[in-house]
């Protein structure tokens, strides 16, 4: 039997980190829940593959100027980073404050935009908008750039209050543009030839040259402004704090933040576990660390009813099915290939489709995208030269009574080993059936690659390929 | 499912990277080129005549023999009224029908939904090549992406077939069960099964097609073969997508770009003699875009982005000939030093959606634009 | 803008930059850059490493430097004969051969200066004349060649038809250790000089690999490495190092004793200008542009600096040197190369 301790540790890591591996849980279980909660709360030395290395075997990711290597900048962040949860708010709010490349064709830019939110992602959502607002990559996406004291562009001002704070229905078309007024002169350095750079997709001469916030004081609109009912000369920093103090901040942030971490759809006891978020939020002087304990720490979170209500993300299937292999954790000829299929299964990081970000839940599944899904977790999970899978054939052999495993062990430890994975009578019983095709299954003295091992990848393979797999 | 067949069918060619309009329809009677292409240009004498003023680029013998035929439509100095000179950008704008605000949908993916709301026949728009052009996007429609046809579908790693099958029959039990309660799951399960139907049938496709006419190895013949295997089967397919890459010959451009439309002419002859031997002419037309056009002045070894570009339509029931007015060069009338569009795409869109394939255009293109007439009455 | 401490015994001027990033498969314009070499017609040898999306294209550019690019020759992306995967470095030989190294086919492969394939050297492996990963590559006097083998952590000197001469060198940051070693030169007097790259140092040994000294240490200040690239020794014995992780060149003297360093201070090239000639909004903006910014505290780190700041070296990956006292110094992340003139 799986005990509750794993399979509620399994859980936690699936949404705070990529999932993990038999040998990442027994790390995380010995430090206990409470434990665990804060371990991945204040990430620390993410020990991720270095730059150094990175950057002499992959020139594409050194100069981090085109697409496709970008992102398998950041996927090998993401496989080799012992602090999961640095990633996975960065993932969050890329697609909460989601910034793509199309417009900017500026990757250096947007992972500098990433690295932002890995280092203040959990601290306060305060400090959180204020360096957003201040974010290169953002200022040209929503054109704070074409934002003038004499001519406003209330781009980035709306989209501040629709899409990263309050939430439409809570403020005027006024507030709006007091807001843009405010943020007048917030603008990049060099912006008029970065902008045409851009606008043009220039790399010309010699590359592309990364951007800087600039603040430009004769640009900005000093006069008076009225913003939520409160009248001031405001400039950006004090529209933002006006805007943290508003409980539509604290449930448009409570509600994205569990539906990330904790289920696609909020259900009645969801509200509940919101409300308490929310709390926390201004107790905490809008720490969004503390929110996230808060969500964690529910007994909603941790009831079973919480497990596996989540569609997973193109990310999380990536990342996890090779974290779960241990594969590429060194620099590896054609990894941008791998990071690729993010994208053919709907999810290219860096790019997200609009400022919306991507819609999540059962908007990731359609036929072409679970062909790419399945086919892509199964291959990882099916190689049995990979280090993850070699150690699940070890455990398997060592967990079994003499080395021999019966159809129904060898489905329920793979489902366990990958997980664990609950899954319905149905499916278990088409893997048991599955496994029984050639009889028990004896590993003793199983050599790297033989026949006997090959029916564990197989096994993998069917278990990857279930649709219990396809949820967080 | 329902089976569609033999209606008509859209082929879409996407240059991607900004094919040079300077150097494939040649403005070789007006001096401003060679003025302007002092080093990237295509001589006077290799130039393929059409008239006395342009001609086609020297690889494009093919697409010149169908222009004698009068299949051919060029439409000239094709493009949107500002000018985004981003690869991305312009691309979206193209996909999307949607230059000043970002869309979400696909052109072509609301042409799908039109064609089959309730997502009836898997098929019915299929890119050939990995991942989706965002023209083919569209919250619920499904779309196969064929990466390589012998292969598509589930498990194709599996080299032992018998394994494969074994592994294929489980992946059915597993989503074909009864629906459950869980809503999630039984829409994975139903997923799951559209997935493996439209593999099992996309499968059958090269078996059913035979065909006299080979297809050249490069990339792109390939998967136009693999759409005519596709499109001769008559699986109900309507929109059959593929790209080909990189127009964006900002250096060395003669010999790249020359190389290119070696392939795309190519490819375009092979499959019109294969539609032609099936006599299945007058039955597929072929659109062949790119994001933008080049600059009019060259750089000394490529040009860059421009703005102004030219599109094709191919097919035996397209109405052959020139389309709008080749944009003058004078430089009073370029656009900052670039060709000023004077075709908007969207036009071309609404005769494909509404001559060739009866759909309503303008909720489809985002507004009413004026049709070119591109096919025979 | 080199900056000089003391008196230093050497002074480089800024020459010219030549280059402009190739977005395509061949044609004028460089793909990362990872080394250059001059013949003694001064016709310039730049080997791209080239990204993924430029992988099958043409390996070896020609031009000179009065910047006409004369042409570029290889075959393309593979494992087959005069194909190329992930090339590190090239030398030339006097008698014409390019020699050019690639890390992930484990192999030498020798061109001609003409583009025409020779032949290869090599299989991959640990044992003796075995290759794991071949980086940095040097010819001395005698028209050997020395070959870094980076992952078996060793230097192994072959004659010029390819016989194994010579192993030094194992694991580790000890005297005559590599870590992941990368560069390597021979000085006048052919003794060699590696650049041990992880462990941010340049070792300098014997023509048969006796080790004489150690040069740097890891940091930041005048005569620390981060992660050095590639070494050049002139006739005087200075020591030119490609400071790779510090996004900068350091000169120090015969006695390893710190002489100047460059940051950088590239201009436009002849194919930039033409560039612009067709581009003339993007030059206008560029000409009122700051391309020397102040940047905010957490982009205070070389390499942020040198990718917001277009004239400084990004990724000067190797260091070469010419018969007239001339320095070249390739830039991966900038797709160009810097001369500098020694007076």
């Amino acid at each position: 039997m799986i005990s509750n301790d794993t399979a509620l540790m399994a859980h936690l890591l699936r949404r705070a980190g990529f999932g993990a591996s038999r040998d990442e849980l027994e790390r995380y279980l010995e430090m206990g829940y409470d434990g665990a909660v804060e371990a991945l709360l204040n990430p620390s030395d993410p020990g991720n593959m270095p730059d150094d290395l990175i950057r002499r075997y992959h020139v594409e990711q050194s100069e981090l100027r085109d697409l496709a290597g970008s992102a398998a900048y950041w996927m090998y962040r993401m496989i080799s980073t012992s602090s999961p949860m640095e990633e996975k708010i960065a993932l969050f709010y890329h697609s909460l404050f989601a910034t793509g490349y199309a417009k900017l064709n500026q990757a250096r830019c947007l992972l500098n935009q990433v690295d932002m939110f890995r280092r203040s992602g959990l601290e306060s959502f305060e400090d959180l908008l204020l360096e957003l607002s201040k974010d290169p990559a953002m200022i040209l996406w929503l054109d704070n750039n074409e934002n003038h004291g004499t001519a406003v562009n209330e781009n980035y001002g709306r989209e501040l209050l629709e899409l990263f704070s309050m939430g439409i229905g809570n403020y005027t078309e006024d507030d709006v543009k007091e807001c843009a007024r405010a943020f007048t002169g917030w603008t990049l350095g060099n912006a008029e030839y970065m902008s045409i750079r851009a606008a043009k997709d220039s790399i010309w001469p010699y590359g592309r040259i990364a951007w800087h916030f600039e603040y430009r004081d004769e640009d900005h609109d000093d006069g008076e402004k009225t913003f939520l009912g409160e009248t001031g000369r405001f400039n950006g920093e004090e529209i933002i704090a006006i805007i943290v103090k508003q409980e539509s901040t604290a449930r448009f942030l409570a509600t994205r933040l569990f539906q990330f971490f904790a289920a696609d759809e909020v259900t009645k006891a969801g509200e509940q576990v919101i409300n308490e978020m929310m709390a926390t939020y201004f107790s905490s002087g809008y720490q969004v660390r503390g929110m996230l304990r808060t969500l964690f720490h529910s007994d909603h979170f941790k009831s079973e009813d919480a497990r596996f209500t989540r569609v997973k993300a193109p990310a999380e299937m990536v990342v996890g099915a090779i974290r779960m292999a241990g594969k590429y954790q060194n620099p590896v000829l054609g990894i941008e290939k791998v990071s690729n299929t993010m994208l053919y299964m709907g999810q290219g990081l860096l790019q997200p489709p609009s400022v919306e970000g991507w819609h999540e839940g059962l908007e990731w599944i359609n036929s072409g995208a679970l062909v790419e899904r399945v086919n892509f977790a199964a291959k990882e999970l099916s190689d049995v030269k990979s280090p993850g899978v070699r150690s699940i054939i070890n455990r398997l052999e060592s967990s079994s009574e003499g080395g021999v495993l019966d159809p129904a062990d060898l489905a329920d430890g793979c489902l366990d080993l990958l997980g664990p994975i609950q899954v319905s009578d149905e499916t278990r019983s088409v893997l048991v059936n599955y496994a029984a095709r050639n009889g028990d299954l004896d590993l003793n003295g199983h050599q790297p690659g033989d026949e006997a091992e090959q029916r564990v990848g197989n096994m993998l393979r069917l278990v990857a390929a279930t649709k219990e797999y396809q949820l967080a | 499912m329902t089976t569609t067949n033999r209606e008509k069918s859209l082929i879409v060619i996407q240059l991607t990277g900004g094919n040079d309009y300077l150097n494939t329809v040649v403005p070789y009677g007006d001096g401003h080129y060679y003025d302007n292409r002092s080093t990237v240009n295509i001589p006077q004498e290799k130039v393929i005549p059409i008239d006395g003023k342009v001609g086609f680029n020297p690889s494009m013998g093919p697409i010149k023999s169908l222009w004698d035929e009068g299949k051919v439509a060029v439409i000239n100095g094709i493009g949107y009224q500002t000018p985004n000179r981003s690869h991305f950008r312009s691309m979206d704008i193209w996909h999307t029908a949607e230059p000043d605000a970002i869309g979400r949908e696909g052109w072509l993916g609301r042409a799908i939904r039109d064609f089959d709301p309730q997502g009836e026949n898997v098929l019915t728009g299929i890119n050939f090549g990995r991942g989706l052009p965002r023209s083919l996007a569209c919250q619920g429609v499904s779309v196969a992406s064929v990466g390589d046809l012998a292969t598509y579908g589930l498990f194709p790693d599996v080299q032992d077939e018998e394994l494969r099958m074994f592994t294929l029959e489980a992946f059915s039990m597993m989503y074909g069960g009864a629906a459950g309660r869980d809503p999630v799951l039984n829409f994975l399960g139903q997923t799951g099964q559209d997935a493996l139907q439209g593999a099992d049938i996309l499968r059958t496709a090269p078996a059913m097609y035979s065909s006299s006419v080979e297809y050249a190895p490069d990339s792109l013949s390939q998967n136009v073969k693999s759409i005519s295997q596709v499109f001769h089967a008559d699986l109900g397919a309507r929109i059959l997508y593929t790209t080909h890459a990189s127009f964006d010959t900002h250096s060395g451009e003669l010999q790249t770009h020359a190389k290119l439309w070696d392939e795309v002419s190519g490819a375009v002859g092979s499959l019109m003699d294969d539609l032609k031997e099936h006599d299945r002419e007058k039955d597929a037309a072929i659109l062949i875009f790119s994001e933008f056009g080049r600059r009019i002045k060259d750089n000394g070894s490529g040009s860059d982005h421009g703005s102004g570009g030219v599109a094709f339509l191919i097919g035996g029931a397209v109405d052959g000939g020139m389309y709008g007015e080749y944009p003058s060069l004078a430089e009073a009338e370029q656009l900052e030093g670039d060709l000023r569009s004077n075709n908007d795409f969207r036009s071309v869109y609404t005769d494909i959606l509404e001559d060739w394939m009866g759909l309503d255009a303008a909720p489809i293109v985002n507004g009413q634009f004026e049709k070119l007439n591109l096919f025979r009455a | 803008m080199s900056t000089q401490t003391q008196s230093p015994s050497i002074t480089l001027d800024y020459v010219k930059t030549i280059g402009i990033v190739n977005n395509g498969l061949n044609g004028r314009g460089f793909a990362n850059p990872y080394d250059t070499a001059v013949d003694g017609d001064g016709r310039i040898y730049v080997l791209n490493r080239c990204d993924p999306a430029r992988a099958s294209a043409i390996r070896v550019g020609i031009c000179t430097i009065d910047e006409e690019y004369l042409g570029e020759f290889g075959r393309g992306n593979g494992a087959g004969d005069g194909q190329f995967v992930w090339v590190v470095a090239m030398a030339l030989a006097g008698d014409g051969r390019l020699f050019i190294t690639d890390e992930y086919n484990h192999r030498v492969t020798i061109y001609n200066t003409s583009g025409a394939y020779l032949s290869h050297w090599g299989v991959p492996g640990s044992g003796d004349g075995e290759l794991n990963g071949p980086a940095g590559i040097a010819i001395d006097s005698s028209g050997n060649v020395i070959v870094v083998d980076q992952h078996n952590a060793r230097i192994q000197k072959f004659s010029a038809d390819g016989k194994l001469i010579a192993i030094w060198g194992s694991f580790g940051s000890g005297e005559g250790q590599f870590n992941l070693p990368w560069g390597v030169a021979v000085d006048q007097h052919d003794n060699v000089y590696v650049c041990d790259w992880r462990n941010d140092r340049i070792q300098k040994f014997t023509n048969d690999g006796e080790f004489l000294a150690v040069f740097g240490e890891s940091g930041h200040g005048e005569g620390q490495f981060q992660r050095p690239t590639s070494v050049a020794i002139d006739p005087e014995g200075f020591i030119y190092v490609a400071d790779w992780g510090n996004e900068r060149v350091q000169v120090l003297g015969p006695d390893g004793s710190f002489q100047l360093l460059l940051r950088g201070q590239a201009t436009a090239s002849k194919w930039a200008e033409d560039y612009f000639a067709s581009n003339p909004e993007e030059k206008a903006e560029r000409d009122v542009a700051n391309l020397h910014p102040d940047l905010p505290a957490h982009l205070n780190t070389p390499y942020h600096i040198s990718s917001q700041t277009e004239p400084f070296f990004w990724g000067p990956v190797s260091v070469s040197l010419d018969h007239q006292g001339r320095l070249y110094v390739a830039e991966t992340n900038r797709h160009r190369f810097q001369v500098y003139q020694k007076r």
